[in-house]
């Protein structure tokens, strides 16, 4: 084994979910298993992003790869690292205190009314959990738990 | 959280694959030998992701194994420092928290990493986040937020041939890592959403 390039890209969540979900519908239809490592590691994986809070729980999906140039323009002008974006991607901070997380300084950098605005586009362009529901079985729980 | 890792490798295809289409034999022989293992200073391999190139296959002298050099990307867990994850508490202890995903458990946050306030709870074996006389618990099993602080690697090389250093390496996990829940948005997700 020779490495060629440690870092060749950086791939955000939706991707890899995308990418690994695609792969198990392809392997379905073939009627092939890969590995068992992989197979175990992969069920693994789809598992991990389909866990409330991950944004990739919500079902259909909120937002797709297509989403994330979009977002990158609209924050564009909020001058946010490439890091702080991919997290953004990642975690989709809809709250003033998820997105103080995920932005160092952001007392700092941003006025109150910047932050509201980056969370809005973030809302406009990854989505939201619904809102709590008013009553109802355990799911609707769930909901309320992970909902804004 | 992941990137892509370009490697060259040689693969071998034993006879018994040969059925199989040549793309499906190589990605499988990658993905047996590279998934859910970690690659020292590159991270957690997943899975293969493309296929850059190929040679034609060398029929190797004496075991029937066709030897094709190949060049792939795989895609590789490796959250980068400052990153922010989603992670679950899988225990407690004086030192801290044991946090885990899915597919890797190998992550610790320091009681020192913990915000002011926080103090054990022996009987309950829990960290206590104490803000206004409220008393908010870091329960097992509860999803938090942290943020990566650092990385360990062991190559798990053995100090002898002996069993027991054998064993002794084997037991250190080749990728760990620190991280910290010091900043308001981190620790349980539920105080924050």
């Amino acid at each position: 084994m020779r490495i060629l390039e440690a870092q060749n890209a950086v791939l955000t969540n939706v991707e890899v979910y995308t990418f690994l979900s695609d792969q198990a519908k392809q392997y379905q239809s073939q009627k092939r298993r890969g590995p068992s490592n992989l197979e175990t590691l992969r069920a693994e994986m789809l598992k991990y992003f389909e866990t409330p809070p991950n944004p990739l729980s919500q079902k259909p999906l909120p937002y797709d790869v297509a989403s994330i140039p979009v977002l990158l323009q609209r924050l564009q002008p909020y001058n946010i690292t490439k890091g702080e974006c991919i997290m953004v991607v990642n975690l989709r901070p809809t709250t003033s205190a998820a997105l103080n997380a995920v932005l160092e300084d952001m007392e700092g950098r941003f006025s109150e009314q910047q932050q509201d605005e980056i969370i809005n586009i973030i809302i406009e362009v990854l989505g939201e959990f619904p809102p709590p529901a008013e009553e109802g079985d355990e799911d609707a729980m769930g909901t309320t738990e992970n909902g804004r | 959280m992941f990137i892509l890792t370009k490697i060259a490798d040689l693969v071998q295809i034993p006879p018994s694959q040969f059925e199989q289409h040549s793309r499906v034999a190589i990605e499988n022989n990658i993905n047996a030998k590279y998934s859910n293992r970690v690659i020292q200073k590159i991270g957690l391999c997943i899975c293969m992701y493309d296929l850059l190139w190929a040679s034609e296959g060398l029929i190797g002298h004496g075991n029937g194994l066709v030897n094709v050099n190949v060049e792939f990307r795989i895609i590789v867990f490796r959250p980068f420092k400052g990153e922010i994850l989603f992670g679950k508490i899988s225990s407690a202890s004086q030192d801290g928290l044991q946090i885990r995903t899915e597919f890797f458990e190998e992550i610790s946050v320091s009681y020192k990493e913990l915000p002011e306030n926080t103090e054990y709870d022996h009987n309950e074996k829990a960290w206590v986040w104490v803000v206004d006389e409220e008393r908010m618990h870091y329960d097992k099993n509860e999803m938090v937020r942290f943020q990566v602080l650092d990385e360990t690697w062991d190559d798990q090389l053995p100090e002898s041939g002996d069993q027991e250093a054998v064993d002794r390496a084997k037991s250190v996990s080749p990728y760990t890592l620190k991280g910290t829940m010091m900043k308001e948005g981190l620790g349980v997700c539920l105080w924050w959403d």
